[in-house]
């Protein structure tokens, strides 16, 4: 069982020095295998410090991760497993590109796990699989695709180091709606067929409703909120509050609930909506879901 | 590790050597080291740490970023201070071994040339603690605009710095994120031989390059669509002004020069 725990976990950069400051602190999560979160908040408010404490590319200065409920920085000597068991991909992943091939790029992740022949070969045909690329593109040179291929190359680099947790920090950024929809499905697809958990950084309140289980928000260095998502639409006004922005239905039941009207804010899809509406009319009670 | 580079690094404040104009700033740190080389006794060198002193605490720069502008130099130091110690041609010999003699020249040559250094580098650390990149180049640009009389591109040259400064942070950061994004595919920089680690650093430099040049050209286009076109009739946001405090530093300065020259002379 791989859960990812953190323990009283608090991050500061630039200690003694005028750019001194704290970037997380009091956080203590406790992700179970197999989950979709999505953990959104705002530009700054700690969430891309935050994931990139789960593989340990920056060491916490007090508290604990622990993976499996082991502390990954038992053994600092084995933190390269700890990065093959927990892949992240960076935002703008395709940034990081630099092999003379795509085939070479995406090995450049597993090989540095010690993987070769054959096996290296299937690896980086299932990444390739998993993010829709058709297996022409792999004698091709990264720097040839367009910006949506080459970000699927990106995140098919660390799928092959086929993580138990993968980690995406804004995986839509940039792209335009197509091009969004097509690797959120592609990531839902990951997840389902292989089981593992899967965390997605995001700004956009409307994606992660749609394939998070539970949601983490982030707000001034803090978890704000963590739960599941009608719990957390639930507070929309909160969420307002820190200045995150809501759904649009969610938005309009707001104001309906404002305006006297007995309906559930907790409405985050269309089709919800749409229920809802209709149960009103019906003459039922608010807040039965 | 990319944190560390301090050499050249502002520290932003508001203290009176802050607010002080950049071109005379750089005149009096040029005047500083001529002073510093005009030395010629330890009195002189008592001037030159008062001095530093006094812009130390105007300023309010923590003494600890001073020493550690200095210690990527320890290394130069030491070895000039060495070189000095068994180089020196005096006549009071107190050591000798083989070849190697050390006279009481040689160790005073050996404290100087050390002092002169480290306060070389004291001194232009504070200009550029206290001085931002932008407003060093704009002061370069106006102390050498009369070479614009012999066609000398002065304005460009200055946008060419600004524009080099302005980026090395911007590239410290985005060197951070690719050798982050490589360690989180397993990437290794800090074990192996020296060809290894050597080699470890294509994944790093091949996106660095490529986003330098995309850089590049996106900046070149934002240029040109605010039409851009070098120096001529171009007005500045900030102007760069002389104040009273200016004309109190210059009399700062001017009274350690008169006092270094007066130790020359009479100590």
């Amino acid at each position: 069982m791989y859960d990812l725990e953190l323990r009283n976990l608090r991050y500061e950069y630039g200690q003694k020095t005028p750019f001194h400051k704290v970037a997380i602190r009091d956080v203590n999560l406790r992700f179970e295998e197999g989950e979709m979160i999505g953990i959104i908040g705002h530009t700054g408010s700690g969430k891309s410090t935050l994931v990139q404490h789960l593989n340990g590319l920056l060491k916490p200065t007090e508290g604990e991760v622990l993976l499996g409920g082991v502390n990954i920085w038992e053994n600092a000597k084995r933190i390269k497993e700890v990065r093959s068991r927990v892949g992240l991909v960076f935002q703008y992943p395709e940034y990081q590109l630099f092999e003379e091939t795509v085939f070479r790029d995406i090995a450049f992740g597993p090989k540095n796990m010690g993987m070769e022949g054959e096996t290296l070969e299937r690896a980086v045909h299932t990444a390739l699989d998993f993010v829709g690329l058709s297996p022409e593109l792999l004698e091709k040179s990264p720097f040839e695709l367009s910006g949506g291929q080459k970000r699927r190359v990106a995140i098919a680099g660390v799928i092959a180091m086929s993580p138990q947790v993968l980690i995406l920090d804004e995986p839509t950024a940039g792209l335009d709606p197509r091009g969004r929809d097509e690797i959120l499905a592609r990531i839902q697809d990951y997840h389902k067929r292989t089981g593992a958990t899967v965390l997605i950084v995001s700004h956009s309140m409307e994606d992660v409703a749609r394939f998070a289980g539970r949601v983490l928000v982030m707000n001034h260095s803090r978890v704000e909120l963590f739960d599941t998502v009608p719990n957390i639409f639930k507070r929309a006004e909160r969420l307002c509050e820190i200045g995150l922005a809501v759904p649009q239905v969610t938005r309009v039941f707001l104001e309906l609930q404002k305006a006297g009207i007995p309906v559930n804010p907790g409405v985050y899809t269309v089709e919800d909506a749409v229920r809802e509406i209709c149960r009103i009319r019906e003459g039922g009670d608010a807040g039965a879901q | 590790m990319l944190s560390d580079i301090t050499l050249g690094q502002f520290f932003p404040g508001k203290s009176p050597v802050h607010k002080l104009d950049a071109r005379v700033k750089l005149i009096l740190t040029i005047a500083y080291i001529v002073a510093l080389f005009m030395v010629s006794n330890y009195f002189g060198y008592l001037v030159i740490v008062g001095l530093i002193g006094l812009v130390l605490a105007l300023s309010k720069i923590p003494f600890s970023m001073l020493l550690k502008s200095l210690k990527p130099l320890i290394f130069i130091i030491a070895f000039t201070a060495v070189l000095n110690l068994f180089y020196g041609a005096g006549e009071h010999v107190l050591f000798e071994y083989g070849f190697l003699r050390i006279t009481e020249e040689g160790i005073r040559n050996a404290i100087m040339m050390s002092l002169r250094i480290i306060f070389l580098i004291a001194g232009t650390s504070l200009l550029t603690y206290t001085t931002s990149p932008i407003m060093l180049t704009d002061a370069i640009e106006r102390l050498l605009s009369p070479l614009k009389k012999i066609h000398l591109p002065v304005h460009e040259l200055a946008m060419m710095m600004t524009i080099a400064l302005r980026f090395i942070p911007t590239l410290v950061e985005e060197t951070g994120k690719i050798m982050s994004a490589q360690k989180a595919r397993g990437a290794d920089f800090e074990s192996g031989s020296l060809v290894s680690r050597v080699k470890a650093l294509v994944p790093i430099l091949v996106p660095l390059f490529v986003s330098a040049f995309r850089r590049a050209d996106e900046l070149a286009t934002a240029m040109e669509c605010r039409c851009y076109h070098g120096g001529e009739n171009r007005t500045r946001m900030k102007q760069l002004t002389i104040a009273g405090r200016d004309f109190a530093a210059c009399g700062v300065f001017a009274l350690c020069i008169a006092l270094i020259v007066l130790c020359n002379i009479y100590l």
